[in-house]
């Protein structure tokens, strides 16, 4: 059986790594390679860094963290984020990345996942499917982080992008992300059933529960979460609490005056207690202590 | 005597386009080797080792390297004691040939032919193709006594690229494709997915290839880079 | 050397930008709706001679202050209110978004009020934007006034006031503004709390050294100073038949009645630290608040006014008077908390400030009985040519924000 892969997401702005819900809020958790070294040794399968604004500012400035993760830290990396083009992707391919995620440039122009498969090699090109629940029940592919409706139905889109040549699907459910309330299991159960590619599920993991759950029932390959590991992440390291600088660092004012601990909506966990609970629960994931040898 | 850049065992990426050369070129440098991305035959000459890196289409890898020029040079590399490492495609482009998209042929530096893993595991869909992710690798044969099941070890591999690495480790694999060397006896691991066993490592002489990713399999990988580095600094001479 | 135009609405002929948000100096500041005529004189936001205005000072005078001090001078206020014989002791008027959910539910669970939570309802609801309402209240718990006014007068009201003044977020303004004091007295609460102090927003300062609003803003004299919809009420009421008592939600309260009553309108931003962002993610953790799911129109965001289908003309038309579009609103004040750069705001403000609405305004236009074509040739009628110029078929700003 396959082994499944446990994906920290790590959203970027600036200097930052930052923490919606619904992808909306930017509230700022602290800096970003704190976070990636942390779950790198805490067992973290690869690691996904999407730049959140990259597209509503039509910027790409995600390389100089690249080239410092990928420095240190010796795990699969995948980038996303306003990729527009070629040489979007072999600029982020070049700073380190083995992987560049793509969605809205994807969906405006299809050609270019297939362009990139070409290019690039399939197992370089990942499509990032963000889905909200329509009220008759179907779900549409949204861009632009959430912001902006493609008119796209999200399972055509999914088999559409396998067609030109992407190696993996990451489909993330607007409607839970940030809210810790579990993945949308039948969202991604279909996504997966319906793919030959494997399937990286995304959005609402408030207990390692839901985790195991995606897996088992929504026939996952690979999951992916945010706040369930990034608040476990802030109170293992006091060096992120009291941080200042750009950004809305509210929280984290809060977090070093005492005033707040941690994010209701989520039980915080780290990935290697994850993972011991996954394996009792007969999920087949990476866990070897050399993983976790310091080198 | 502190050693400089220029008695830095330097190791030469082959750059023909493809593959994620960058985090090859930063794992050599963690263990204090110099490693230049080129596409210049003198320079792949003039290196302690060469890495044949690679993730893309098997005909377009070798389309580029004919273009390059780089046939002829990595041929010779291959039968000259330099260590040779070929990692995920750069495995496959060592071999005869491969049927991916059509029949393409290779280096024919390893006997020994390229096939799909769907054709190898069936159908089932709910195997997923490619094969992305960790997987263990179990190691196939003693590496410390090659000699005797008549397998050549050049002394430049030192003790065995594998040998830092446990059995059973975790290694990170992405591929459609899969090696199967016509001599068994040159694999040195192997892994198992989607209830199909295939080669994951192969040494023969001076060559080390892999399927996985080294610089992406975490401190388990890593230690293929030191043994390179371990046995490159051993031989460089110090004055 | 500028040239000189024709202004409209009395705004300042010289077009300046704050050098550290977004906003420019067309931006109106508050103003008595019930003396708004087309023909007014507009106070706008005052920026300095350091090219600074007054919203970023006041938030650079909030990094000084003392939030601990405030904090207990709240608790003392909220002792002296009180109540624990089954009365509420305080208001709060809201409909659910991310700020009234913060305040009733920090009130009612941190500091142990007993609010009733009053609601002047959108125009037309968005559908998520009544569920948050719904959740607001079924989730955060509370008890709930809400007072629907007449669909009728409202609809006429909301027409007249795009007709006169091109302002079609007038009635709403009025009723929550003017309401909410009369419930207050009706209800003997005293004690009202809205959010963030208006000065955040460029209104005079030296209000906010008090935290009470001024009172002339929901006093009346008399009714022929009155004006609703840009019409005074007396001949409102004769020229469509309406009787006085039709008009009763919109009125102001009496000042007598006010003087008598003891009411103070507090904002709770001035005792409690307001981040907008922030109150976002406590209305999501308290309340069951749910973002728009998708961008709206004319800005960036998700989350900021999203239950009045309304909204989008509102903020489309302030971009036709003031040439200040949502997204400089939104940029404006998160540049103001140190979310965004300016570099940000100014990007964002490019990109979406001023889209013209497409998503609800047809329905919104059917509901009051307006043309979608005369709606935009009366936008088109209040481009103050200082701030417009024609471009072949299409209008351009004279000044855009750099």
């Amino acid at each position: 059986m396959a082994f499944v892969r446990i994906i920290p997401r790590i959203d970027i702005k600036g200097p930052n790594l930052v923490k919606g819900i619904h992808l909306e809020g930017l509230r700022v958790l602290g800096r970003p390679d704190v976070f990636a070294r942390y779950f790198c040794e805490s067992g973290a399968d690869e690691l996904i860094y999407m730049d959140v604004v990259a597209s509503l500012y039509g910027r790409n400035s995600l390389k100089d963290f690249i080239a410092q993760t990928s420095r240190e830290i010796f795990v699969p990396l995948t980038v996303g984020g306003g990729l527009r083009s070629l040489d979007d992707i072999r600029d982020v391919l070049r700073a380190g990345a083995d992987k560049v995620s793509l969605n809205t440039a994807a969906i405006n122009n299809p050609d270019l996942v297939a362009q990139a498969a070409r290019h690039f090699g399939s197992s370089t090109v990942l499509v990032s499917i963000e889905a909200a629940r329509q009220p008759d029940g179907s779900y549409e592919a949204y861009t632009d982080n959430g912001r902006m409706e493609s008119g796209r139905d999200v399972f055509q889109w999914a088999r559409e992008v396998e067609r030109l040549g992407a190696g993996e699907i990451m489909i993330t459910s607007i409607d839970r992300e940030g809210t810790g309330s579990g993945y949308d299991v039948e969202l991604t159960r279909r996504i997966s059933e319906s793919a030959a590619i494997p399937v990286i599920a995304c959005g609402g993991a408030g207990q390692p529960a839901d985790i195991a759950q995606v897996i088992k029932s929504g026939k996952a390959d690979a999951v992916s979460a945010a706040s369930v590991f990034h608040y476990d992440c802030i109170r293992q390291n006091g060096s992120l609490k009291g941080f200042t600088g750009e950004g809305n660092v509210e929280y984290l004012q809060q977090v070093a005056a005492g005033d707040r601990a941690g994010f209701s909506m989520v039980e915080a966990t780290s990935i290697r207690a994850l993972k011991r609970e996954l394996l009792a629960n007969g999920i087949n994931c990476r866990m070897d202590t050399e993983a976790y040898a310091k080198h | 005597m502190q050693s400089t850049d220029t008695d830095r065992p330097r190791i030469a990426i082959v750059d023909f386009g493809m593959g994620n050369l960058y985090s090859v070129k930063r794992a050599c440098e963690h263990f204090g080797l110099t490693a230049d991305i080129t596409s210049k035959s003198r320079q792949l000459q003039a290196a302690d080792a060469v890495v044949l890196p690679g993730v893309g289409a098997f005909g377009d890898a070798m389309d580029t390297l004919r273009q390059l020029d780089l046939i002829g040079p990595l041929k010779d590399i291959a039968a000259s004691p330099t260590p040779l490492l070929g990692i995920c495609l750069g495995f496959q482009l060592l071999m005869d040939g491969s049927t991916e998209f059509g029949e393409h042929r290779g280096l024919g530096i390893i006997p020994g032919v390229v096939v799909g893993l769907r054709e190898t595991i069936g159908a089932d869909s709910a195997v997923k193709i490619p094969h992305v992710g960790w997987n263990r690798i179990k190691k196939t044969r003693d590496q410390r006594q090659p000699e005797s099941e008549g397998i050549r070890v050049a002394g430049d591999w030192g003790n065995a690229p594998l040998s830092g690495v446990p059995d059973d480790a975790f290694l990170y694999f992405v591929h459609s494709y899969h090696v199967v060397p016509e001599d068994a006896r040159m694999t040195l691991a192997v892994t198992t997915y989607g209830g199909a066993e295939f080669c994951a490592a192969l040494q023969h002489a001076n060559i080390f290839a892999c399927q996985f990713h080294p610089e992406r399999s975490g401190p388990a990988g890593l230690r293929i880079y030191e043994s390179l580095a371990t046995s490159l600094t051993a031989i460089v001479p110090q004055d | 050397m500028t040239d000189s135009h024709d202004t409209f609405l009395g705004l300042p002929q010289d077009v300046v930008f704050c050098q550290r948000c977004v906003m420019s100096n067309q931006r109106p500041s508050s103003y008595p709706e019930f003396k708004h005529t087309r023909n007014r004189i507009t106070p706008t936001l005052h920026i300095d001679a350091d090219d600074v205005c007054d919203a970023c000072r006041y938030a650079d005078r909030k990094k000084q202050i003392d939030w601990n001090a405030r904090e207990e001078e709240l608790c003392r206020l909220l002792d002296k209110h009180r109540r624990n014989d089954g009365r509420y002791d305080c208001l709060v008027p809201g409909s659910g978004g991310k700020d009234s959910a913060y305040a009733a539910h920090v009130l009612k669970y941190k500091y142990g009020m007993h609010p009733l939570t009053v609601t002047w309802p959108p125009i037309l609801y968005t559908d998520y934007g009544y569920a948050n309402f719904r959740d607001w209240i079924n989730i955060g718990g509370f008890d709930n006034v809400t007072i629907n006014p007449n669909g009728r007068v409202h609809r006429l009201l909301t027409k007249l006031a795009i007709e006169n003044l091109l302002h079609p977020f007038q009635t709403f303004i009025l009723g929550q503004k003017n309401l909410i004091p009369k419930i207050a007295i009706k209800h003997d609460l005293p004690l009202v709390f809205y959010g963030e102090p208006e000065a955040e927003y460029g209104s005079p300062i030296a209000e906010t050294a008090t935290s009470l609003r001024d009172a002339s803003y929901y006093a009346m004299e008399d009714l022929e100073h009155v004006h609703l919809a840009g019409v005074a009420v007396p001949k409102l009421l004769e020229k469509y038949d309406l009787e006085l008592n039709d008009l009763a939600v919109y009125l102001p309260a009496d000042h007598r009645e006010l003087e008598q009553s003891r009411i103070e309108v507090q904002y709770l931003g001035y005792y409690l630290k307001w981040v907008p962002q922030e109150a976002y993610y406590y209305a999501v953790e308290h309340t069951g608040f749910r973002a728009r799911p998708f961008r709206s129109e004319g800005t960036y965001s998700k989350y900021n006014s999203i239950d009045d289908k309304i909204d989008d003309l509102h903020f489309y038309t302030t971009y036709i008077k003031f040439g200040i579009g949502r997204a400089s609103y939104e940029a404006s004040q998160e540049i103001r908390n140190n979310h965004l750069t300016r570099e940000e705001g100014i990007a964002l403000v490019r990109r979406f400030d001023g889209e013209v609405p497409e998503r609800y305004v047809k329905e919104v236009l059917d509901h009051i009985g307006m043309e979608a074509d005369h709606f935009f040739h009366l936008c088109d009628s209040c481009r103050s040519p200082h701030l417009w110029r024609k471009k072949g078929d299409s209008w351009e700003l004279r000044h855009r924000v750099s």
